[in-house]
């Protein structure tokens, strides 16, 4: 009997990463409860961390904050509860990342911070201060896309297009990570981001494409 | 008309806006003065509310209003498919104080901001009535009952032979019969995009940008239930983030929050929650099938019998048409029944997902004619295609177009079926059984009346505009692609515009029945706009063929040319100053329908492994024919197959909501614990087009494509399981825990072999 050559993907892999999921919904249950309560506490890290205690406006319980994205310097008073993601879309009018569960469940949020993918639903945004945030509207140069985006053109790596935002900076930080070894380590390091169109394969072929594109240009 | 562009693969046109992030889905929208609703669901299934306490959230900082039954919005109730649209449900909320599941809306919170809104909602108390809710199979058949009609027939319909008098002789007269019942649970949808509704008043006309799949039925339906004239309403939906069927119908959050934006002189975006998705837009019923087959022992199938029993709720009847729509027509049988009950229980609507009817009925019949193979050793693919049916059954007429056995004989070369070992259990590799199956594939190919405008302007580009819809589907392409072959243009000159109620009519996007209504309807559109356009320079004395015979000048690859004249058309309704020549056409089926029988079909292949000591299920490969008509845009044709296949092997072996019985609650109302396919659940997928164009179906010979490649996978990998183990798994999903124990000592060869 004839085997394929690519070997079945790690089942150890998968149960770690509905495990993973299901302790970031833990997580995330407790903050929506405790944000308001704990608001003075989150205060107070963040200034430890920025050095500079947040302004806060007494009347409204608001707070003001500055975030770096996509190269724009930001100042924006807000609520403490508003994680990174509602900054982004309802403050910024950045509406390219997507709110598919509002728990880390889904990736459709999935934004960088220095470089690192986060899920910005489960980011405060006063948590964000001091990082160079960067959101899918902040990859392309100019009109010349991001050879992740391109390659997700080329290889119908989308249908409804919803979970791509996500999925397109999981891609570029997975590709900077160097997990494309190999159709299922890229299949594994692209499994926190759901898509319910079923886009996978075309995803892996877009991933193979442009990790093939920049390992160009980089030598 | 050329063919330069059709069936070619194309990019997707719309493709750069989605991985910019600057496609505009319905929640995107921002404007002043918005305001956040956030909805308020019951935590009971069944009674009535006594009290609510809204005084906290009625204190909390930023927040506009709470509406609940004791402070309601008018509401009129919804439409339903008898009267052009399509209610989830039909009662509007907040009206009265019932409750019929949990998870239902009781309230909306408007505030300043999404924050100060899902806050105060947490502040709402609620006290109940409580009664026990039904939400089991035992509870629920004390109120089972049979449903007037499904899909227009009879709900037992009976196709039997002379002197045959019941279906139950004819099983009772076959030497080999096979006998077994398949249980799912209930399924969810859930797009990526959670349903969203953003509502804008400008004194009595309101523009909504809503999450749908059908922008003109949702028009009515809006106008109907907040008691306006649909003329006053504009629904807006140029992208949709995944609809699957549960954006089909309106879901009565949309108008309550368009009321509330009424009420509250503001514009108001209610986006629901990923558990809200559970309760509040419909699921794929839960179902019973009991499959009988009667059979020759070289095969040939004397009887089939088909019962389903499927879920419903309390408040719209609901069928999921599992037999009607396979058992009732797949195989060539002397005698065939097929009948339906449905039982009620304390759910939200159930609504059409995926292949409705199909997908659960193939999952059924498919496994059945496995187990059939199994019991006659007769090879799967050959008892197919030995009860290959040429005429609809009962109906005696042709399919328009079928191409059945040429999709089996494909796949079967393509896929390596003769390496498959019919005996289960018998290849290994390491720790892992290895196991190959297949089923048949199945849809309906649909076609409604639907108008295109095609506009010819002075730039040289030309818009093809439509109220339909892309669900990612790839409408927006296909558009353009039917749009510059009927116009001899290149792509890059189409404008296409969809998404909007205020364009020409089109159905809405569910049934696969989008390119196969619009593109007759572009075709048309375009010649008219062509003939007009002629019409036009013949007339005009500064156009170069003024004074010229209509005969002597011809439209040709977006030049006009006549009397050794040629000249573009965009440069010539500048020359005689007009902006652009326009026209709408309609199309709409027409005998056709009377003479044929019209449906999609395939066959799908897989191969997996199941780990001896977890009971996992890996897949390895699979390989899907699809015989679906003219194939638009190969590359979005492909992954529109791929994509029905990830949500069958969902179906198969992750997904089902765990309703818990005593509370009518969805214990697993999340993306962590209602499992669908990641990336690393799906393997290899290799698709191949049998594209004989339908023509007798539609001008363009093209039938659709969003729904049947879900229909044969959930069968294929339960066979394969079988295959593999030796273990007949008839309750999806197919969980490890349901093979366990397998493989200490050597159990799966010995059950192989009972």
């Amino acid at each position: 009997m004839q085997l394929p050559a690519d070997p079945p993907p790690d089942h150890e892999d998968g149960s770690s990463r509905r495990e993973f999921i299901r302790r970031l919904a833990a997580i995330s249950a407790g903050l929506t409860v405790a944000a308001p309560l704990g608001r003075a506490g989150t205060v107070t890290e963040k200034s430890n961390l920025q050095g500079e205690p947040p302004k806060t406006d007494g009347a409204e319980g608001l707070i003001e904050i500055i975030l770096k994205v996509n190269g724009n310097t930001e100042r924006l008073v807000v609520d403490p509860r508003v994680t990174l993601l509602d900054a982004l879309r309802d403050r910024l009018d950045l509406m390219g990342t997507k709110k598919g569960c509002d728990r880390g469940t889904c990736g459709a949020c999935t934004v960088h911070l220095d470089g690192r993918r986060v899920l910005s639903c489960l980011t405060l945004a006063v948590m964000a201060q001091g990082k160079k945030i960067t959101t899918i509207e902040g990859l392309a140069t100019g009109d010349e896309l991001h050879p992740v985006q391109a390659a997700f053109i080329k290889c119908d790596g989308f249908q409804c297009g919803y979970c791509t935002p996500g999925q397109i900076m999981s891609a570029v930080a997975c590709i900077s990570e160097g997990h494309t070894g190999s159709d299922s380590e890229i299949r594994e390091y692209m499994s926190g981001n759901l898509c319910r169109c079923g886009a996978y394969p075309n995803i892996v072929e877009a991933v193979k494409m442009a990790a093939a594109k920049m390992k160009g240009e980089v030598n | 008309m050329t063919t330069k562009n059709i069936g070619k693969p194309q990019d997707r046109v719309d493709g750069k806006l989605k991985v910019t992030g600057r496609a505009m889905y319905p929640g995107d929208r921002r404007m002043e003065n918005l305001a956040y609703g956030y909805l308020l669901t019951s935590t009971v299934a069944k009674g009535s509310i006594r009290a609510m306490d809204t005084s906290g959230a009625e204190r909390t900082r930023g927040v506009l209003a709470v509406y609940t039954p004791f402070n309601p919005l008018k509401l009129y109730r919804g439409l339903d498919s008898s009267e052009g649209a399509n209610s989830g449900e039909i009662q509007p909320p907040l009206q009265d104080a019932r409750i019929l599941n949990y998870g239902q809306i009781i309230g909306l919170v408007v505030a300043e901001s999404f924050e100060q809104a899902r806050d105060a909602a947490a502040l709402v108390t609620t006290q109940y009535d409580e009664d026990n809710p039904v939400a089991s199979w035992e509870t629920g058949m004390e109120n089972a009952f049979t449903p007037e009609a499904v899909g227009g027939e009879s709900a037992t319909i009976k196709i039997l032979s002379e002197g045959v008098s019941s279906i139950d002789d004819a099983i009772k007269d076959s030497p080999v019969v096979l006998d077994a019942t398949y249980r799912e649970p209930i399924y969810h949808h859930n797009p990526m995009e959670p349903h969203a509704t953003t509502a804008v008043w400008q004194g009595d006309r309101l523009t909504i940008y809503d999450a749908t799949q059908g922008v003109v039925a949702q028009r009515l339906d809006l106008a109907a239930v907040l008691g306006i004239d649909e003329d006053m309403v504009r629904v807006l939906c140029p992208f949709v983030g995944g609809g699957f069927g549960c954006k089909g119908s309106m879901w009565m959050f949309s108008p309550l929050t368009a009321a509330a934006a009424r009420a509250l002189g503001r514009s108001v975006k209610t986006i629901l929650t990923r558990e809200q998705m559970f309760t509040l837009v419909g699921h794929r019923p839960a179902l019973i099938q009991r499959l009988t087959l009667g059979a020759k022992p070289d095969g040939t199938l004397q009887a089939v019998k088909h019962d389903v029993r499927s879920t419903v709720s309390f408040s719209k009847v609901f069928v999921e048409a599992a037999a009607h729509r396979t058992s009732r027509l797949l195989y060539k049988s002397t005698n065939i029944q097929v009948s339906q009950t449905l039982v009620p229980w304390n759910v939200g609507g159930p609504t059409f997902m995926r292949a409705p009817g199909c997908a659960p009925g193939m999952f059924a019949l498919e496994c059945a004619m496995d187990e059939l193979a199994a019991k006659l050793r007769i090879d799967p693919i050959e008892l197919r295609i030995k009860n290959n049916a040429e005429v609809f059954p009962g109906k005696n007429v042709p399919w328009s177009s079928k191409n059945l056995v040429e999709c089996y004989q494909l796949g079967a070369q393509k896929f390596g079926w003769s390496k498959r070992n019919p005996e289960p259990g018998a290849i290994r590799d390491g720790d892992w059984l290895v196991g190959m199956g297949m089923a048949s594939a199945l849809y309906p190919a649909h076609r409604s009346q639907a108008s295109v405008k095609v506009r010819l302007q002075a730039d040289g580009t030309a818009e093809v505009s439509s109220a339909t819809q892309d669900l990612g589907t790839g409408t927006w392409t296909v558009l353009a692609i039917v749009g510059a072959d009927s116009l001899e243009l290149p792509i890059e000159k189409i404008r296409p515009e969809l998404g909007d109620s205020a364009l020409p009519h089109a159905p809405t996007s569910g049934g696969s029945t989008s390119v196969a209504s619009v593109t007759p309807a572009i075709q048309r559109a375009a010649e008219s706009a062509k003939r007009k356009l002629i019409q036009f320079v013949l007339r005009d004395k500064r156009s170069p063929f003024f004074g010229m015979r209509a005969e002597d000048v011809v439209y040709r690859d977006g030049k006009i040319e006549g009397g050794g004249k040629s000249a573009d058309f965009g440069s010539v309704l500048t020359a005689i100053g007009r902006g652009a020549v326009e026209a709408v056409e309609m199309a709409e089926p027409g005998e056709e329908e009377q003479k044929y029988a019209f449906h999609s079909f395939g066959a799908q292949f897989c191969e997996l492994r199941v780990n001896r000591w977890t009971g996992e299920v890996r897949l390895q490969r699979i390989t899907s024919v699809m015989d679906i008509g003219t194939v638009v845009n190969l590359k979005a044709a492909r992954s529109q197959i791929i994509g029905g296949i990830v949500f069958g092997i969902g179906m198969a072996l992750l997904e089902g909501s765990v309703l818990e019985e005593k509370t009518g609650r969805y214990g697993n109302a999340n993306f962590a614990d209602y499992l669908v396919a990641t990336n690393a659940d799906v393997p290899y997928v290799d698709v191949y087009f049998i594209d004989k164009p339908d023509t007798i179906f539609n001008p363009l010979g093209a039938r659709g494509i969003g729904e049947i490649g879900i229909t044969g996978m959930p069968a294929a990998i339960a066979n394969a399981v079988y295959n593999a183990t030796g273990n007949r798994v008839r309750d999806f999903p197919i969980l490890p825990e349901k093979l366990l124990p397998l493989g200490l000592n050597q159990p799966a060869i010995s059950m192989a072999l009972r």
